[in-house]
């Protein structure tokens, strides 16, 4: 199961084809990556077709802007071929509907994998592997979960402000010079109150015997097992496979140059 | 470069990282509606690039308060880790989104040897995190695809935007906190209080 990989290992399988993709222009790739994707997140992990499509489909949605926008002001390198679709005066040609339709596959591959990761990986578990496989320093690590624990405060700490606010008679406010204070009002002291949080957490580390050093013990040990290997050369080898694929059939588009 | 980091500045930067994470989430569902609102125009495009300079207000913030190097990269860095804690539909890219515009923001106080701290330093560390997040933005999303005119119109847009919203809201921003007093144990704090005793010594 997908939630079991090693965090690390499965953030690298991700940006691998996540960077790479940005270099196809043609439908074929991304569209065949994506399909390959969509069937990887249902055949290896528990989460449930409801809540991805949930997610997933406002990004359909958002693509489709993408698109048509990109298709509207197609620069003059993919602009070419017979006019597919003409009103007023916008001209709409093969090559821009193509290179549109490209990069919204590609953004909505983007999101697959995205939700790929973000729906089966635990935020502990992930600072833990960042800090054990990646070398990030034990000081960072912890001071990220300290700091990723008091988010649940920070709302606390909006309502006593608003309801401190409200008891000594000020309103809400009104018109830009208003909007403006009341920006102020209640950013600074929220940022007051965090940043003697993040000193009073930092004396507390510190007292208890944290030193930040690397060469520490580990509570959770977070190891790198074959399967995670697995995991990784299927997502990147299948994007090299679908880039062959569609070089050998003929689509393959890179940066806007035909590859043949 | 995490020795000379006191560990109350790694928790400081991260707790920064913590809160602009949450606000960077919201500005992208507003910059969302922003486009929605301009698309009808025909400059949707333009919609996130207004209020670009957001995301690297971090960078800024944390560098002006902590002066010391890698500061600005490292904050923007943790920013983006914990946006993706928080279940980001952006995921993992977005942490090399947040390496690349953060390396932008230090890049410029490299230049200064990261002695200097003035606006037009923080101001051009805005512009530069501007122009590494373009160049990367026009591979990774495509943009290079765009017209000509289209792509300097934006570029200059994020330019602007990262001046204002990064450069001068961080510097503001960073300047009333430490007149609440919270940043005495910080270089921003111990600066602005040499400032008042040499006032009142003169």
């Amino acid at each position: 199961m997908i939630s079991s990989i090693n965090p690390s290992v499965k953030a690298g399988a991700i940006l691998i084809p996540g960077v790479l993709l940005g270099l196809m222009f043609d439908i074929f790739t991304p569209l065949i990556y994506l399909i390959f994707i969509i069937i990887v997140t249902f055949a290896f992990s528990h989460i449930s077709i409801k809540k991805w499509l949930l997610i997933f489909s406002p990004f359909v949605l958002l693509a489709l802007g993408f698109a048509w926008m990109r298709m509207l002001y197609t620069s003059e390198a993919f602009d070419s071929g017979p006019v597919l679709i003409q009103f007023w005066h916008i001209e709409i040609t093969k090559g821009a509907m193509e290179v549109a339709a490209s990069l919204a596959l590609r953004s909505l591959c983007f999101v697959a994998l995205s939700l790929l990761f973000v729906l089966t990986t635990d935020s502990t578990k992930f600072m833990l592997s960042l800090m054990q496989q990646c070398k990030l320093s034990p000081k960072l690590t912890y001071g990220v979960l300290a700091g990723y624990r008091f988010l649940p405060t920070f709302k606390h700490e909006l309502d006593v402000l608003r309801q401190a606010h409200r008891i000594r008679g000020v309103g809400r406010a009104k018109g830009i010079r208003g909007r403006i204070q009341q920006f102020r009002r209640y950013s600074i002291p929220l940022l007051a109150n965090a940043i003697r949080k993040a000193e009073r957490v930092a004396i507390a580390m510190e007292s208890k015997g944290f030193t930040g050093e690397r060469e520490r013990t580990h509570y959770h040990e977070m190891k790198v097992t074959k399967r995670d290997w697995y995991f990784f050369g299927t997502l990147v080898g299948t994007f090299f496979l679908v880039v062959f694929l569609s070089y050998s059939l003929g689509f393959l588009n890179i940066f806007g140059k035909d590859i043949n | 470069m995490t020795n000379q980091w006191k560990l109350k500045e790694i928790v400081l930067m991260s707790v920064l990282g913590v809160v602009f994470a949450v606000i960077y989430l919201m500005f992208f569902f507003f910059g969302q509606g922003l486009r929605n609102f301009l698309m009808p125009f025909g400059l949707g495009e333009f919609g996130y690039e207004i209020i670009f300079g957001i995301w690297f207000i971090v960078s800024i913030i944390a560098a002006y308060i902590i002066r010391k190097p890698g500061v600005a990269f490292t904050s923007e860095l943790i920013a983006g880790v914990v946006q993706v804690l928080l279940g980001s539909p952006a995921g993992p890219m977005l942490i090399l989104t947040a390496a690349i515009q953060g390396a932008g923001a230090e890049f410029a106080f490299a230049i200064t040897k990261w002695r200097d701290y003035r606006l037009r330093v923080l101001i051009a560390a805005g512009v530069f995190a501007a122009v590494f997040s373009f160049a990367w933005h026009l591979y990774s999303s495509g943009n290079i695809a765009l017209a000509t005119w289209l792509i300097i119109a934006t570029f200059a847009v994020r330019i602007v935007s990262g001046a204002l919203l990064a450069g001068v809201l961080g510097k503001w921003i960073s300047d009333q906190l430490a007149k609440t007093g919270v940043l005495r144990g910080y270089a921003l704090g111990k600066e602005q209080q040499e400032q008042r005793e040499h006032d009142q010594a003169v």
